[in-house]
């Protein structure tokens, strides 16, 4: 239970974390920072820079030919002249030198490609490209369907078939997705859950970094400042460590409860429609769970940041220590992020029973998947087991640390120091 | 019984033993010193008597029980290392450290701004410590140390880097400290304050104590056949001389250490005879630091320099 003199040092953290502007600001810029990243991934990912291409497309009669416009010409990206489509017709014999011709255009990238389509291709689909840069494959892929569709048009036009049964030939398959789960009813289930996950192993992650770096730092500094002479003359160092963690435990649960609030509003209010895809399925039990596994993994990171800080009287030492510790984050962050595309694949599921990377892997898998809830007892049983493994050590390697000074110490050294008698 | 008793104290780091049984009493209403040259021991001594260290083996009796955690609050503690949080205000700084050490009142913001206006920093009560200076900043963390009305001051090194008035100031607080009763112990490698200040004393070298007990006893112990000299002129004819023993040149300050107890007034002949300008010839003194330098067999001022 934490005496006077830990809640003195509590309070004094909160006074200077929680109250701090720099709190309000991370609060708030965090999330934008994490949505900016996210964003500008996907933004990056999905660019296709091939605006203004131009490409011709070749047939080897003028009846195709006037299909393919025809077809085309209702296109978005030829309307809106993303695209500039040139039609002409050559023969099987004449390409060759029509494309000799085009070369310079083509070099020049004037011309970004041209695409053969002989009249066999009605029997076997079988076309021509040719470009300076075959392996771009984002023409391609704008133009395969609708190339696709008039060959399927011109194809069953001959065959006279209802226009019904050309539209279904036209079409491509299409899921639904559907959750079955325990529950009487089947929901459809859309990327919701999905985009959920991904947000709050993201927060589980970053918050992790920030608060834990700032630990690191503070500890560190009362070490080099000395502050912690005056300290350990006043409270034992096991206070202090605790009067720390508690503090940014603290302000990490304050701050992660507002970034939840917006996922409690999606759920709980009718003030925003989402889209049938992007339906939530979060429980309240899913939130409870989630704070409970962020307030374990607090505590637990937060003790082995203060432990690094505690070791190194200088920054540069610290921080190339704490490299492993940031591992520990990002290896699960990276499996938790592998169960976007398969929630179940081998590697998920194991990691969500390993210490330390089950705080970041198990509540992504809770929200994608049903599981029986004794898993995530299980899961938080591993945290508590985790949490009183590390923290007799952590502290020791602290009370330790934090009044040496001098050359830098070897990890030999340090794990030498557990068996001193503070 | 004794006010403080360390008993038979010893602590190693790995291979390195820090102290070693060390043993000593402080004596109430006293100013006790702690010297000897730096990594000698005392931090770690004081860090035992703190219960900041747990020791290997020995004890530290308060009043004759022995300490707990519990000491820690009726400790004040000035490090040789000064540190205070920067971005603190003055006054939360003072509140903050006293609250840590249970105190916590109303009055303690007017006893702040008392010790304060005392200290000549009434008006910094709401900057910043990175705000002050250096000698301002060693202020606060002295007024730290005494705040919340300690019964033992422990101060390591407290005069360094201070200004004269400054350290004229903290003497007389110290004092007036050591009036009201309280138990006083000086860390210090500066021979001459704790000569000065200091009632009784521990030497502490290589972690262990080669001498300790009363100023006077141990000077009264040390000093028959040591004469004080303050001259002018060249003595270096009595390098070698068949009456001296031992000659410790402290620049202003000579100690001589003659053979034979009688010999002094041989000695006074021969510097007049000498055309020595004599301005202090006094028999049976000897400073602190000469005894030091006997025992340890090294002067800790040249020590000090090369640390």
């Amino acid at each position: 239970m934490p005496n006077y003199k830990t809640l003195a040092i509590i309070k004094m953290e909160l006074h200077e974390k929680l109250m701090s502007k720099s709190f309000i600001s991370m609060t708030i810029i965090m999330p934008v920072i994490m949505l900016g990243i996210m964003g500008m991934q996907s933004l990056i990912v999905l660019y296709q820079g091939d605006k203004g291409s131009h490409v011709e497309i070749l047939t080897e009669s003028d009846s195709l030919k006037a299909e393919f416009q025809n077809g085309f010409a209702e296109l978005d990206f030829v309307k809106n002249a993303t695209y500039r489509l040139g039609f002409d017709t050559v023969s099987r014999e004449n390409l060759k030198g029509y494309i000799q011709n085009k070369k310079p255009e083509l070099l020049s990238h004037k011309l970004n490609a041209i695409i053969f389509i002989p009249s066999k291709a009605l029997e076997d689909k079988q076309m021509e490209y040719y470009s300076n840069t075959p392996g771009n494959i984002t023409i391609l892929e704008k133009l395969k369907d609708p190339i696709n569709e008039v060959l399927i048009e011109q194809y069953f036009s001959t065959k006279n078939l209802s226009e019904k049964e050309i539209i279904f030939a036209r079409k491509g398959v299409n899921f639904s997705h559907f959750k079955v789960s325990e529950k009487d009813e089947m929901q459809e289930q859309g990327l919701g859950n999905t985009i959920i996950a991904l947000v709050l192993t993201f927060m589980i992650y970053m918050s992790l970094i920030f608060s834990g770096t700032m630990t690191m730092q503070s500890v560190q500094k009362e070490k080099s400042n000395k502050i912690v002479e005056v300290l350990l003359s006043s409270v034992s160092s096991r206070e202090l460590m605790t009067g720390k963690i508690i503090g940014v435990t603290i302000t990490s649960i304050a701050q992660m409860i507002i970034w939840i609030l917006p996922v409690l509003a999606l759920k709980s209010t009718s003030w925003f429609v989402l889209p049938g895809k992007m339906t939530i399925d979060i429980s309240y039990g899913h939130l409870i769970y989630f704070l409970i596994n962020f307030l374990l993994a607090v505590l637990i990171y937060q003790g082995l940041f203060a432990t690094v800080g505690a070791i190194f009287d200088n920054h540069q030492d610290a921080q190339t220590a704490v490299m492993p510790i940031i591992m520990l984050l990002l290896i699960p962050l990276f499996i938790a992020m592998s169960m976007m595309r398969n929630p179940n694949n081998p590697l998920a599921v194991i990691s969500s029973f390993v210490p330390f990377a089950t705080l970041i892997v198990m509540p992504a898998r809770f929200a994608l998947v049903d599981m029986p809830v004794w898993q995530l007892g299980i899961s938080i049983l591993i945290n508590i087991a985790t949490l009183s493994a590390i923290f007799p050590l952590a502290g020791k390697i602290y009370s330790v640390g934090i009044l040496r000074v001098g050359k830098k110490p070897t990890w030999n050294e340090v794990v030498r120091w557990l068996k001193y008698n503070y | 019984m004794h006010a403080l008793e360390i008993r038979n104290l010893s602590k190693s780091f790995g291979s390195l033993k820090a102290v070693d049984d060390v043993s000593f009493e402080v004596h109430e209403g006293s100013i006790f010193g702690l010297i000897g040259r730096n990594g000698a021991g005392k931090t770690t001594t004081i860090r035992m008597m703190m219960n900041i260290y747990m020791p290997d083996s020995g004890e530290v009796f308060l009043r004759g029980n022995r300490i707990g955690p519990e000491i820690k609050n009726i400790v004040g503690y000035l490090p040789e290392e000064r540190g205070l949080y920067p971005k603190m205000k003055v006054l939360e700084t003072l509140l903050f450290f006293a609250e840590i050490k249970g105190k916590k009142s109303k009055d303690l913001t007017k006893k702040a701004k008392d010790y304060l206006e005392r200290f000549d920093l009434a008006d910094r009560i709401n900057s910043k410590i990175e705000e002050l200076s250096k000698g301002n900043q060693q202020k606060i963390q002295f007024i730290i140390s005494i705040f919340h009305d300690p019964e033992i001051i422990m101060l390591d090194e407290p005069f360094s880097g201070l200004d004269p008035i400054n350290t004229n100031l903290l003497k007389e607080i110290v004092l007036e400290n050591k009036r009201q009763g309280k138990i006083i112990i000086l860390s210090t490698h500066l021979m001459d304050f704790a000569e000065k200040m200091c009632d009784h004393l521990a030497m502490i070298d290589h972690g262990r104590i080669i001498l300790h007990g009363a100023l006077s006893d141990i000077k009264s112990k040390y000093s028959p056949k040591n004469v004080s000299l303050n001259y002018e002129g060249d003595i270096s004819f009595l390098n070698n001389h068949a009456i001296i023993d031992n000659i410790s040149d402290f620049g202003n300050n000579t100690g001589i250490r003659i053979k034979e107890a009688g010999q002094t007034q041989e000695l006074l002949r021969l510097l007049v005879e000498h055309n020595i300008k004599v301005k202090s010839f006094v028999t049976n003194d000897i400073s602190l630091q000469e005894i030091f330098v006997e025992l340890a067999g090294k002067h800790p001022a040249e020590e000090m320099n090369h640390a």
